[in-house]
């Protein structure tokens, strides 16, 4: 049973997204396969060199850099989401796979997750 | 009649859209939290002057242009508040 959580909400500024990780990683450590899809402003979640120590809080990028650790299946971001916010290599998070058809992307799984 | 519009939401999110329609002429917009995503996002026009909190942009990694937008600190922020007459927080 193949889980997919997709992120819609951009990084800070509530809490969905990081309780979506912690969804995500939790699903991961019972060895359930769950992969991560960003669309939307929640690609911004999959930029590099985030500093959140000035909002006194944790960057997520460590925990996203090291998700195939984790067990994370994988790491997708809407492909126009990415044009829009000026993302692209160099920018996004090494081993981010871009797709470019949601509806294609979202069938391959069994179960997706949009929380918050 | 000079107010400060304060937007903490993303351009996602609908307040976002109510704020820019309020903006008046001589009024000026800071934008905080979530509300920074707007300096990314080029599928939006952003008023003018327009201001951005330092440590939202930061988290966020983002790279405003310093002509579209004046990236200020706490400080500068009470300043703005103190200088306008009326401050919406969106």
């Amino acid at each position: 049973m193949h889980t997919l959580i997709v992120i819609d909400r951009p990084p800070y500024g509530s809490w969905s997204g990081r309780e979506s990780l912690d969804m995500a990683f939790s699903l991961a450590a019972f060895d359930q396969p769950v992969s991560l899809l960003f669309v939307g402003e929640g690609v911004l979640w999959l930029s590099q060199r985030q500093d959140a120590s000035a909002i006194a809080q944790k960057s997520v990028e460590r925990n996203l850099k090291a998700a195939a650790i984790f067990g994370i299946e994988a790491l997708m971001a809407d492909q126009s989401a990415c044009q829009r916010f000026g993302l692209g290599d160099g920018t996004l998070i090494d081993g981010v796979e871009t797709v470019t058809d949601l509806r294609v992307t979202m069938r391959r799984y069994d179960h997706v997750v949009f929380p918050g | 009649m000079h107010t400060l519009h304060i937007v903490s939401k993303s351009p996602g999110h609908p307040r976002f859209l109510e704020c820019l329609s309020m903006v008046d002429t001589n009024d000026v917009v800071l934008l905080t939290g979530n509300g920074v995503v707007a300096l990314a996002d080029s599928s939006i026009e952003v008023p003018s002057p327009l201001y951005a909190l330092e440590g939202d942009i930061q988290a966020r990694a983002l790279t405003p242009d310093s002509a579209r937008c004046q990236v200020i600190g706490f400080d500068d922020m009470v300043a703005l508040t103190i200088q306008s007459q009326r401050v919406i927080s969106w």
